[in-house]
C-alpha cells in the first residue's frame, strides 16, 4: 500500500486527467443549463440560485481538509513522501474554495439576511477554515527544506482537524443566523428533487475540476522535484 | 494473508499524534462549552424569562414574526416576535426592513428593552432551510398537504 511512490500516482492521475476535466464540463455546463431554467425558490426568489455555487464549494471545502488531514496523518506516522506531498497539492485548491465560499455567502446573505457578514458560530468558524488554509500554505512556504515544511504544515493540518465538527455542526449546536442543513439531514433533504439534482449535478462538476486541478498541482510538484535533484546531481 | 507488524517507532509515532490530537480537541471543547452562552447568536423569547437584569442590555431575540402584527405606526415597524412555545416579545424598529421579513418568518431583532419594549438598531431576517418553486406549493395546497401560510 505505501510503495505507491508520487511518481505513480502522479503519472497515474495524469493518464486520466483529460477523462476527468471532459467530464467535469459536460456537468458544469449542464448545471448551469439547469441552473438558468430552475423556478425560483417562492420566498428568496432568484436570490437562492446561489446556493448552487456556495454548497458545493462548501461541501468540497470540508471534504478537502478532511483529506488533507488524513492524509497528513498517514504522511506523519509511515513518512510517506506521497502522503506529504497530496497534503501539499491540496491545501491551495481548499483556500480557493472557502473563499468563494465566504464570498458568496456574503452576497447571498445581504440578498436575504440584509447583512453582508455577522459573527455566528457557522461564519466564524468557517473563516477560521479559510485561515487554517493560509497557514497552511504559508507554513509550507517559509522552510527552506521542503521536508522540515511537510513536517510543520502536516501537524497544523491535523490540529485543524478539531474545526472541521464545529463548522458542520456549528448550526444544531448554537443558534445562528445560518440556516441548518438542507441536504445532509434526518428526516431527508427538505428541497424539491429538481433543486436537489441540479445541485447534486453542479456539485459533482466543481468536484471533477478540483480532481484535474488536484493532479495538475501534484504533477508540477513532483516534475520540480526532478528537476531540482538532476541539478543537484550535476553540479 | 501477511501480517502486518507495526514496528516500535511507527507505533511511538501514532501514540504521540493522539495524545496531541485528544489534548487539542479536549481544549476546543472546554471552550466552547463554557463559552456557550457568548458563541449563541440569539436567544429565544422563553429565555428572556430566566434571563435577569435585561433592561438596558444590548441583546439579540431570535423567533418568527407574530401573523397579523406587523404594522407600520407613525414612521415605525412595530411587531411581535414569537417562539414555539407562544412567547412573545413587542418590538419596535424605526428604519427599513429587509426585504425578506413577513409574517411568520423568521427574524433576528438587535437591540434593547425600554420600559419592556424592544427598541431595535439592527433586524436581521432568518430564512429556513427549506427550498421550494410556487408550483410545488400550488400542489401541495391542492392536495392540503401544506402548512405554511
Amino acid at each position: 500500500m505505501f510503495a505507491i511512490t508520487p511518481n505513480i500516482l502522479s503519472s497515474f492521475m495524469n493518464s486520466l486527467s483529460r477523462y476527468v476535466i471532459l467530464l467535469s464540463l459536460i456537468l458544469i455546463s449542464v448545471s448551469i443549463f439547469l441552473i438558468i431554467f430552475l423556478e425560483n425558490d417562492y420566498y428568496q426568489g432568484i436570490s437562492f440560485k446561489i446556493m448552487f455555487i456556495h454548497v458545493p464549494t462548501a461541501w468540497l471545502s470540508l471534504a478537502i481538509f478532511l483529506v488533507m488531514g488524513i492524509s497528513s496523518i498517514v504522511a506523519l506516522i509511515f513518512k510517506s513522501p506521497t502522503a506529504f506531498t497530496v497534503a501539499r497539492s491540496l491545501s491551495p485548491i481548499g483556500l480557493i474554495m472557502s473563499i468563494i465560499v465566504l464570498v458568496t455567502g456574503s452576497v447571498w446573505g445581504n440578498l436575504t439576511w440584509g447583512a453582508y457578514w455577522v459573527w455566528d458560530a457557522r461564519l466564524t468558524s468557517m473563516l477560521i477554515l479559510a485561515f487554517i488554509y493560509l497557514g497552511h500554505i504559508l507554513l509550507l512556504y517559509s522552510f527552506e527544506h521542503f521536508q522540515k515544511a511537510d513536517f510543520a504544515a502536516s501537524v497544523l493540518a491535523i490540529i485543524g482537524l478539531v474545526n472541521l465538527p464545529i463548522v458542520k455542526f456549528s448550526v444544531d449546536w448554537w443558534t445562528t443566523l445560518h440556516q441548518e442543513s438542507s441536504v445532509f439531514r434526518i428526516g431527508g433533504p427538505s428541497m424539491t428533487n429538481d433543486y436537489l439534482i441540479t445541485l447534486l449535478v453542479s456539485f459533482f462538476g466543481i468536484f471533477m475540476l478540483t480532481i484535474f486541478w488536484f493532479s495538475n498541482i501534484f504533477y508540477i510538484i513532483v516534475e520540480k522535484r526532478k528537476i531540482e535533484r538532476s541539478k543537484l546531481l550535476n553540479d | 494473508m501477511r501480517i502486518i507488524k507495526l514496528n516500535n517507532r511507527i507505533k511511538k509515532r501514532f501514540i504521540f499524534l493522539l495524545i496531541i490530537f485528544a489534548c487539542f480537541s479536549a481544549s476546543i471543547f472546554l471552550i466552547s462549552y463554557s463559552l456557550k452562552d457568548q458563541i449563541a447568536y440569539f436567544v429565544e423569547p422563553t429565555d428572556l424569562k430566566s434571563m435577569d437584569g435585561i433592561e438596558n442590555k444590548y441583546l439579540r431575540v431570535g423567533g418568527l414574526v407574530k401573523t397579523n402584527s406587523l404594522k407600520f405606526l407613525d414612521g415605525n415597524w412595530v411587531f411581535e416576535v414569537v417562539d414555539q412555545n407562544q412567547n412573545s416579545v413587542n418590538v419596535v424598529f424605526s428604519k427599513t426592513l429587509p426585504n425578506l421579513v413577513e409574517e411568520n418568518k423568521g427574524i433576528i431583532v438587535e437591540g434593547k428593552f425600554i420600559d419592556n419594549i424592544f427598541v431595535a438598531e439592527i433586524v436581521l431576517a432568518k430564512h429556513d432551510e427549506n427550498y421550494m418553486p410556487q408550483s410545488a406549493i400550488d400542489k401541495l395546497k391542492e392536495e392540503g398537504k401544506w402548512r405554511g401560510n
